[in-house]
């Protein structure tokens, strides 16, 4: 591939002199307007300290561009590398295809990629695949969802119990400890679905605080809306919904609207995207979202670390966010 | 079958009934409970009387479901011609709306603390089903041929997604953005109805092709994001717009709050392809082709044509969904009505329009609707875990199709 042409071979070879473990150094101003082969072939004549960057590829997996999470992950991504002109990231997008995610980090190995990107749609499947592209020599940075073992460099998720849980002690709060909720479930066959289910179920244990509705809705808003109707039909009295997405949320909100009853309940969805959860929030839609992180420009950060050869932590647990009515203002307030 | 097996088929059948009654509305012996209890206890799905009481009530329900089977295969055996109440259990209505009952039985047997009685039980469950029985409609006329439409999804989210960009973010009238939106679905299904008429590609080939056209054209429409009142900004910052007013006014009520619109819209629906279908020309001539196109043919029908407008009308009956999905999100999702092509197919099939084409019809698609409908309604406000929604679903898809079984023809 590009490794054989000579300019690039000569340009390798001048940064190898120059920097033996790797091909680009974090704190480097990027050259303006140069990027790419260009941006190689000025910097093989620079002399040690100046920017000595050679274009690394990054390979990009998603498991699926369906959710917009997912989009705004790649969106994140892309932000985040466009600060680093000798940086390129090709995105994929599995579809929702394990098989043909599994392929995407083949054809990456294949193509002999500086550093692999994914954001696995399971773990089992992919495990392998992943650790045949470590032993190769290229390092994997896993995104969300882990793979299992330890073949990866390293791993970049949120904790959905941890935000599960401080979803349940919120509404436990604003209710005093007392009330009626009803839970709309992403897919319960989900690893975030349950994790969202367990953390806030951990966290109402113990209060008076009672789910009289639950129903997948599979993380979709129209389903939302009719489960929420069916809840509404049912009971008189609901003092809160936990979503565990936020267009759930705004589906459950449609229907409490609709029924007129949108004043009696609280709302908390999570994910918080600008454009979805925040939004709502500014809008007094919903009461609160919890910011689920992408980890897009984290990955960005931790490929940049790898690339230059320093050692980055197996595991990066990202922080969550919450907004509410009263700190949407101010960009949200970080959880514990 | 013959006479004996009428008569095992409507003992069972009023045995089930009665039980079923007695217990929901009188009570269970606690012994019985208490044996449910204790069988259900191996399979871990119950474990004290409360918990046993549904399967209960569930046994008798299923045993009146039997019951009806059972009568109406021994009914298909006997001579159609000497009696009228025969004659009326083979029509093709009455087997769709036996179906139904059984579905509204099932409702009354588990009322959710009486919730299936309340008014918004029914209008919700008629709004949530409208948008698939506003698909269903088209694709009627499409079956109806012998044909297929599976891009009707596809061309749902594409309008979706045209409306809220039209609307929210250009804030067009919706005197141009509806009829611009209609076009864009006709436009569709013209395209694959083409494809199968005149290409002779199969229907089921053009269409697939178009719902993988649509979703993909739908995405780039939209930009791969959901079209909604946060619109972003040049800077990457989002900014908020009112929700347009032709949003609520579809997303309103009617009558004293008591019909949804988007149920009205699906009624009118239903009713101009009733009178297209059964009143007019051209519906007869898609029964023909659908009977027999070669025999259509012969005899001067414009075979072509007329398939051409029925696929470009369920491609614009999908516009008409996916404009009240939109309004109905508040948001153009070009993921919207993924899988809904095949809850269409389904409405159809068990309101007992013919797969093979040739037969069936609109009043029939709107029993199938409601039949659906009220099934999802029942199980959601049931609360019904998603697994066991899946399978009951597929069962009683199965058991609706049987109903509609007719004798050997």
């Amino acid at each position: 591939m590009h490794a054989f042409r000579p300019l690039s071979l000569s340009v390798l070879g001048a940064v190898l002199v120059v920097l033996p473990s790797g091909c680009y150094k974090p704190g480097d101003a990027p050259t303006p307007g140069s990027r790419g082969e260009r941006a190689a072939s000025a910097s093989s004549d620079a002399g040690p300290g100046e920017t000595a960057g050679r274009t690394c590829t990054i390979g990009m997996s998603q498991c699926n561009l369906n959710e917009p999470w997912r989009v705004q992950m790649d969106a994140d991504i892309r932000a985040a590398a466009e600060k680093h002109p000798n940086l390129k990231v090709i995105f994929k997008d599995a579809q929702n295809d394990t098989l043909k995610q599994r392929a995407h980090v083949e054809e990456y190995v294949g193509a002999k990629v500086d550093l692999i990107l994914i954001s696995p749609k399971e773990a089992a499947p992919l495990t392998e695949p992943v650790a045949k592209a470590v032993d190769a020599g290229i390092p994997v940075i896993v995104l969300d969802r882990a793979v299992q073992g330890d073949k990866y460099t390293c791993f970049i998720g949120a904790d959905n119990v941890k935000i599960g849980k401080a979803a349940g002690r919120w509404i436990a709060r604003q209710l005093g400890g007392r009330g009626k909720v009803v839970e709309l479930k992403g897919l319960m066959t989900s690893t975030p679905g349950q994790d969202r289910h367990a953390g806030f179920r951990d966290a109402i244990g113990g209060t008076a605080i009672e789910v009289i509705f639950e129903a997948d809705m599979k993380w979709l808003e129209p389903n939302a809306r009719k489960e929420m109707e069916s809840a509404l039909a049912r009971f008189d009295k609901i003092d809160a919904v936990y979503a565990h997405n936020d267009p759930g949320a705004h589906g459950a909100y449609l229907a409490a609207q609709a029924a007129g009853r949108e004043k009696e309940m609280l709302f908390v969805g999570i994910d918080a995207l600008p454009q979805e959860g925040v939004a709502y929030v500014k809008r007094g839609i919903l009461s609160a979202s919890f910011e689920y992180p992408t980890g897009g420009a984290e990955a960005i950060d931790a490929a940049l670390k790898i690339l230059a050869g320093e050692e980055v932590p197996k595991k990066i647990v990202l922080g969550s966010r919450v907004f509410t009515q009263e700190n949407v203002g101010r960009g949200g307030e970080a959880l514990e | 079958m013959n006479r004996s097996g009428l008569f095992v088929g409507l003992v069972t059948m009023v045995v089930g009934f009665t039980l079923a009654v007695v217990s929901r509305f009188g009570g269970v012996p606690v012994l019985l409970l208490d044996a449910v209890a204790w069988l259900a206890g191996f399979a871990g799905l119950a474990h004290d009387r409360a918990s046993a009481y549904p399967y209960v009530l569930l046994a008798w329900y299923v045993a009146t479901v039997v019951g009806v089977f059972i009568v109406l295969r021994a009914c298909q055996n006997l001579d159609a011609r000497r009696n009228r109440g025969v004659r009326l259990l083979a029509h093709p209505a009455s087997r769709a709306l036996i179906a139904l009952l059984l579905v509204l039985l099932l409702g009354v047997l588990f009322d959710a603390d009486g919730a299936f009685y309340k008014v918004q039980t029914h209008r919700d469950g008629l709004r949530q089903a409208s948008v698939f029985g506003i698909l269903a409609c088209g694709m009627t006329l499409v079956i109806i041929t012998g044909g297929i439409d599976l891009a009707v999804g596809s061309v749902l989210a594409l309008a979706a997604v045209a409306f809220a960009r039209m609307s929210i973010h250009w804030s067009w009238s919706p005197w141009l953005a509806v009829p611009l939106c209609l076009a864009l679905g006709a436009a569709c299904g013209g395209v694959s109805g083409t494809l199968a008429a005149r290409f002779k590609v199969q229907p089921f080939i053009a269409t697939l092709a178009m719902m993988v056209f649509a979703r993909g054209l739908a995405k780039t429409v939209s930009g791969g994001m959901k079209v909604s009142t946060a619109v972003q900004n040049a800077d990457g910052t989002y900014r908020y717009v009112e929700v347009p007013d032709v949003f609520r006014a579809i997303d309103s009520r009617l009558l004293a709050d008591n019909v949804s619109m988007v149920t009205v819209v699906f009624l009118v629906c239903a009713a101009l392809s009733w009178i297209a279908l059964a009143r007019h020309r051209w519906g007869r001539e898609l029964y023909a082709i659908g009977g027999n196109e070669e025999a259509a043919r012969l005899s001067g029908v414009l075979v072509d044509r007329a398939k051409v407008l029925a696929y470009a009308a369920a491609g614009l009956l999908a516009a008409v969904a996916g404009i009240c999905q939109a309004a109905q999100e508040q948001q153009g999702d070009p993921e919207a009505g993924g899988g809904y092509e095949l809850s269409a197919i389904a409405i159809v099939v068990i309101g007992g329009t013919n797969l093979m084409g040739g037969r069936g019809g609109i009043g029939l698609t709107l029993i199938g609707t409601l039949t659906i409908g009220y099934l999802e309604k029942i199980l959601s406000i049931n609360a019904v875990p998603e697994s066991r929604r899946l399978m009951l679903t597929g069962i009683i898809i199965v058991a609706a199709v049987l109903t509609q079984r007719r004798s050997r023809t």
